[in-house]
């Protein structure tokens, strides 16, 4: 027996490898990926040939693989940088001006909330943490109010001194990145108010939970100021999330920050597993915790933001989606981290298919719902399922 | 600080004793590892201090194990060694240097902790936590180098758990989880290690098997190992000093057979119970309590 263990040590350090990367060969992690890379593209396909305007696999097949967009330098430009879109057959316009960039954008979505989510998790040790525990949501949510209902019709105008023309600024034409960054600001206030030498994630908690009753009392209030039902269903659709009418524009705003949140997450993914040993554990092997911990909700938040600033407030992929992952992969977080990156996209593409095609083939209306109503019809049975079959939720 | 001394806020009742503690303090020692002076440390939530101490020493290269009954401040003496709590008064010295003063990574390259309590996530491979003991060495965007695969050998052969280390966390006993995490400081690879109450809860198999460890750990490796115990016979065998705490203060140190008398028992642990010293150190035979 010994000599056996023994053997087999050697075996493994003689063939061991220095790839960095050599971890994510595991089984589960491959498997995970692959079944939601499938899904993806399942889902995806559903989007791309159906709506208003159907049309048959080949078309479908032949409008994607369009020799005259994938190699034209021009059309790349206008769909990254947003230049001047060039011709093209009325099948690939579709496809590729209208349809796909919104899948891409469910899939960044779902990469950011699945991400953040899982790092709340770890930060606050608690399953049930999502993108939005810590205020993010509120804050998000009561800006997107302010904007629609109090400044909808405002315009700040900045003169400035040794500038013969003045800044325009006009809220609601800013709405994405008024929302971030309400997210952000409410997400300071929330650190703010749990800091008292140092946080704790129980006080991280709980100041998450004041300032959103706050906020939220804030934004509901707000609604009977909306003078119509315009804004109010614009309201509703930015704080339920939507995907509705988003494409290359929301693409371009989204990845970069999505791209640093994303590496961010994934370097960061090992101060999460030292985290998860306990904070006794976590200082006596010279982890500075506060930082640690500000930094990586600090990503979270980046992710969160993002994702608000394209989709508004998607509830319950940040929840899901990390609870899923753990169950399939383990509780190793680097894996976490990278199977939470495909899983996401999957669950997030497959609702939009729910959001933008249900109401048509349940009702045969032309109606699309806003994704998070449907995130929360998934959502909601599946923890109920989670709960019967796990004795334990809570702490991880 | 070569010399020992002894504290002065030992019971004024044996004189006798402080007379032969005298002539302790002459007695030259090797260089102390880490050193505390004028010690008055206590919690953000308490107002007085629950330890004050004016000395406090663990020797370069030997075993010291802090002993005292239940909230003697044994574990309040460690965490501020570790630098986990700050002092309110005096600080502890190591290499001659603050720990206070350290960054953080520096101080956990310098000295390990091992706490009382620690949770693991159930599904980690053995191999996986041990790795996380190398979180000093490594920056934020560095991968294991050789001297790391090195290190982490090292503590998992060391800690004698070869033969688990595929093992998820999760599947293993008291005793072999015990074995597992003191394999991740030993990772560190630090010159000083302390460990706080390592072997309760555990049976006497394990409980002999992580004292074997730390002796090993300390005659081959030449680590200096500060150790909270819970049983004084225990610590009469294995260590070479004993600190003894009653009540937040220093009652006693010095080698086990000097320290360990029956006064002690009395005193500190308010047992009845007849010490003999023999070639292994000094037998403790337990009556029965001391009523107040």
């Amino acid at each position: 027996m010994s000599n056996e263990s023994s053997v087999g040590a050697t075996a493994e350090t003689g063939s061991r490898d220095k790839n960095r990367f050599v971890w994510l060969l595991d089984r589960r992690l491959l498997t995970t990926a692959l079944g939601s890379v499938i899904l993806v593209a399942i889902a995806g396909l559903l989007q791309v040939r159906y709506g208003a305007y159907s049309m048959t696999l080949g078309e479908v097949w032949a409008g994607i693989f369009n020799p005259n967009v994938i190699f034209n330098l021009d059309a790349w430009n206008s769909f990254l940088f947003g230049s001047e879109l060039p011709e093209m057959s009325r099948d690939s316009l579709i496809i590729w001006e209208l349809r796909l960039p919104r899948v891409l954008v469910a899939i960044i979505v779902g990469m950011n909330l699945a991400v953040s989510g899982a790092i709340f998790q770890a930060v606050t040790r608690n399953e049930l943490a999502s993108p939005f525990i810590l205020g993010v949501s509120s804050g998000a949510g009561l800006m997107i109010l302010l904007t629609l209902v109090v400044f909808s019709g405002i315009t700040f105008a900045f003169g400035l001194p040794f500038l013969p023309y003045e800044i325009v600024f006009r809220p609601s034409s800013w709405l994405p990145l008024v929302a971030a960054l309400g997210g952000a600001a409410a997400f300071l206030v929330v650190y703010l108010i749990a800091w008292k030498n140092g946080t704790s994630p129980v006080r991280l908690v709980l100041a998450g939970v004041i300032v959103g009753t706050v906020f939220n009392s804030m934004q509901t209030g707000l609604f009977f100021f909306a003078d119509n039902i315009g804004v109010v269903q614009s309201a509703i659709a930015w704080t339920t999330g939507s995907l509705t009418g988003t494409g290359w524009e929301e693409v371009r705003l989204v990845l970069p920050w999505s791209f640093i949140a994303i590496i961010l997450a994934v370097a960061g993914s090992r101060q999460c597993n030292v985290l998860l040993l306990g904070e006794e554990t976590a200082r006596s092997l010279g982890m500075s915790i506060e930082k640690v911990r500000f930094a990586l909700s600090g990503v979270a938040v980046l992710a969160a933001s993002a994702s608000i600033a394209v989709a508004g407030i998607v509830s319950f992929i940040g929840l899901i989606v990390p609870h899923m992952v753990r169950n399939l992969v383990g509780s190793d977080y680097k894996k976490v981290i990278v199977g939470s990156l495909f899983v996401g996209p999957a669950l997030m593409v497959t609702a939009d298919v729910g959001a933008r095609l249900g109401m048509g083939a349940i009702l045969g209306a032309d109606l699309q719902i806003p994704v998070g109503i449907v995130t929360g019809l998934i959502g909601g049975p599946y923890f109920l399922y989670l709960m019967r079959k796990q004795n334990n939720m809570g702490q991880i | 600080m070569t010399t020992r001394q002894h504290s002065e806020t030992r019971s004024s009742t044996d004189e006798q004793d402080s007379e032969n503690d005298e002539q302790r303090t002459s007695t030259e020692l090797g260089p102390s590892k880490l050193v505390g002076e004028n010690l008055a440390i206590g919690y953000p939530t308490t107002d007085e201090p629950v330890v004050e101490c004016n000395n406090v020493v663990l020797p370069e290269g030997e075993v010291t194990a802090l002993v005292g009954p239940n909230g003697s401040g044994k574990s309040t003496l460690l965490k501020s060694m570790a630098s986990h709590l700050t002092p309110e008064r005096g600080q502890f010295l190591l290499d001659g240097k603050s720990v206070q003063e350290f960054e953080s990574k520096e101080l956990a390259k310098e000295l390990g902790l091992l706490s009382q309590e620690h949770d693991s996530p159930g599904s980690l491979t053995v191999e996986t936590l041990v790795t996380h003991g190398r979180y000093p060495h490594r920056g934020f965007f560095d991968t294991l180098s050789e001297k790391d695969y090195d290190a982490i050998d090292r503590a998992i052969d060391l800690a004698g758990v070869e033969h688990l280390r595929e093992t998820e966390t999760a599947n293993l006993s008291g005793g072999q989880k015990q074995l597992v995490w003191i394999a991740m400081v030993l990772a560190q690879d630090t010159d000083l290690l302390l460990l706080d109450e390592p072997t309760t809860f555990l049976d006497l198999h394990h409980q002999l098997q992580v004292m074997n460890v730390i002796q090993t750990l300390n005659r081959e490796e030449d680590v200096t190992v500060g150790v909270v115990l819970h049983d004084i016979g225990q610590a009469a065998r294995f260590a070479d000093n004993l600190i003894a705490l009653n009540d937040g203060e220093l009652y006693d140190w010095g080698p086990p057979n000097e320290v360990v008398t029956e006064e002690l028992l009395a005193d500190v642990f308010r047992v009845d119970a007849t010490v003999t010293n023999d070639s292994v150190g000094p037998q403790i035979t337990p009556h029965c309590a001391i009523e107040e």
